[in-house]
């Protein structure tokens, strides 16, 4: 018994050490680990940004190998801002699991609070991002989701994530480079499994109503040097940017950089330009790293969202359930 | 040896329980991660489906009265991830949960880690929780 209740102190303490291990050197370790497969991820030294054969860097699997990109959970952007001492918030407080509980701000909190944490401190709503440039009228739709924990949330409703939330929302995904068809596509097994497909061919964006507003908008990429950019418009209204609720409007104009620094990184850096919710543009940033031994397997988020027959309006009235 | 694999399995088990978390709705909204509930029941039904898998379980209050409470876990990619199968539950088995109730009081919960009473092994369901101050052991 004596070596049991050892073992489980050891245990508890070896456990302790590694979540502080674990939640300092991973961006966000709600979405990275089990990822893709059940297998690892890249061990050992960085290894060079594999590339096609004409040179180009290759976004996606080296032939004869398995691998996916293991997708983080990013719940609030405003975490992931570039801020004007050129950091993010993310990368100023590493997550720290051994730490909850803290005023905003220690190492560890997440920016304004977050939920179900120990301290129970909720959400800081917009008053408590400076480097968001909120309008008054996004500050206030903000401030709403954030009070009542996004339970209106569209991915809730299995709808897909717009913009750049499709590379913060688990479950793995793979960029598939078509150079000879001149387009890139993407595919999601998380985020309602879907794709997107970016043109390679150097068309512009639809003009007027020719571009007609979807969920993931309309994208056209070029290379630059090493880096693959994307640039989006033609977003409908139906998403938000984040879990946590940031608005946008149709008017939201996104430039993506994609890049590959070793083989084990994809390096992710987004441009949001919204005049019609944010007073000016911003930029966020974070990395996703690769599962070697990944492959997608199906997720159909339509299936069976008990979460819709339970939701209630601010009344208490189900929205989509049967009525008492 | 014995303490060995018990203190090598506790960090096994948190580790795990602190990478495997998914989120598809807004946790918060239907549960309360402050009150952490822990539930002996009977398995009645298995929904093994997306974007939730579902099982229910019949559990008896101290009064002697059952009660029927469903839970919610990861999706079937999830847990598969975490080495589930639709196998791994079965009707009638014994189980034990922890996980945290529906914040309106309804026999519904989220299962964060599910112990199978014949194998006594500590299956973690892919839980939509961030974290509950259970984890923080």
């Amino acid at each position: 018994m004596r070596a049991l209740l050892r073992a489980a102190a050891i245990g508890g303490f070896a456990a302790a050490v590694l979540i502080v291990f674990l939640g300092a050197g991973a961006q966000q370790p709600a979405g990275q680990s089990s990822g893709g497969g059940r297998g690892r991820g890249m061990s050992g030294p960085p290894q060079p940004t594999p590339r096609l054969a004409d040179g180009t860097v290759n976004l996606g699997r080296v032939s004869g190998e398995k691998g996916v990109w293991n997708v983080p959970y990013i719940t609030n952007m405003g975490e992931r801002i570039v801020e004007e001492d050129g950091k993010t918030y993310a990368e100023k407080h590493p997550p720290n699991f051994g730490r909850r509980g803290g005023a905003p701000g220690t190492p560890g909190q997440p920016l304004g609070g977050g939920e179900g944490t120990a301290g129970g401190a909720g959400r800081g709503g917009a008053k408590a991002e400076p480097q968001v440039p909120f309008q008054p009228w996004a500050a206030a739709v903000y401030n709403y989701n954030s009070s009542n924990n996004s339970k209106y949330d569209p991915e809730g409703y299995c709808l897909p994530p717009g913009g750049p939330r499709l590379m913060a929302t688990p479950y793995p995904m793979e960029i598939i480079q078509l150079p000879e068809q001149k387009r890139i596509v993407m595919i999601f097994e998380g985020a309602t499994h879907i794709w997107r497909e970016i043109y390679m061919d150097g068309r512009a964006h639809p003009q007027g109503d020719d571009l007609n507003p979807t969920y993931l908008g309309h994208s056209v990429g070029r290379w630059e040097g090493d880096t693959l950019v994307v640039d989006v418009v033609g977003f409908n209204e139906q998403t938000w940017m984040d879990y946590f609720g940031h608005p946008h409007t149709d008017m939201l104009h996104v430039v993506e950089r994609f890049s590959r620094p070793n083989k084990g990184t994809l390096a992710y850096e987004a441009t949001y330009d919204d005049p019609g919710a944010y007073t000016k543009p911003f930029t966020v940033r974070w990395t996703i790293p690769w599962n070697a031994t990944g492959e997608l397997t199906e997720y159909i988020c339509q299936e069976n969202n008990k979460y819709l027959q339970r939701l209630t309006d601010d009344f208490g009235q189900p929205i989509f359930g049967k009525k008492p | 040896m014995k303490a060995k694999i018990a203190a090598f399995s506790a960090v096994v088990g948190l580790v795990l329980a602190t990478s495997g978390l998914r989120a598809h709705h807004s946790f918060a909204a239907e549960f309360d991660a402050s009150k952490p509930v822990t539930l002996k029941g009977v398995v009645t039904k298995i929904e093994w489906a997306n974007p939730h898998t579902y099982f229910y379980m019949d559990v008896t209050d101290p009064d002697g009265k059952v009660i029927n409470w469903g839970m919610e876990m990861g999706s079937p990619n999830g847990l598969m991830r975490q080495g589930w199968t639709r196998n791994t539950l079965h009707i009638g088995d014994e189980v034990t949960v922890e996980g945290s109730q529906a914040k309106d009081g309804a026999h519904v919960g989220n299962a964060r880690v599910v112990t199978l009473a014949s194998t006594g092994k500590r299956l973690f369901a892919a839980s939509s929780q961030t974290d509950t101050p259970q984890q923080q052991r």
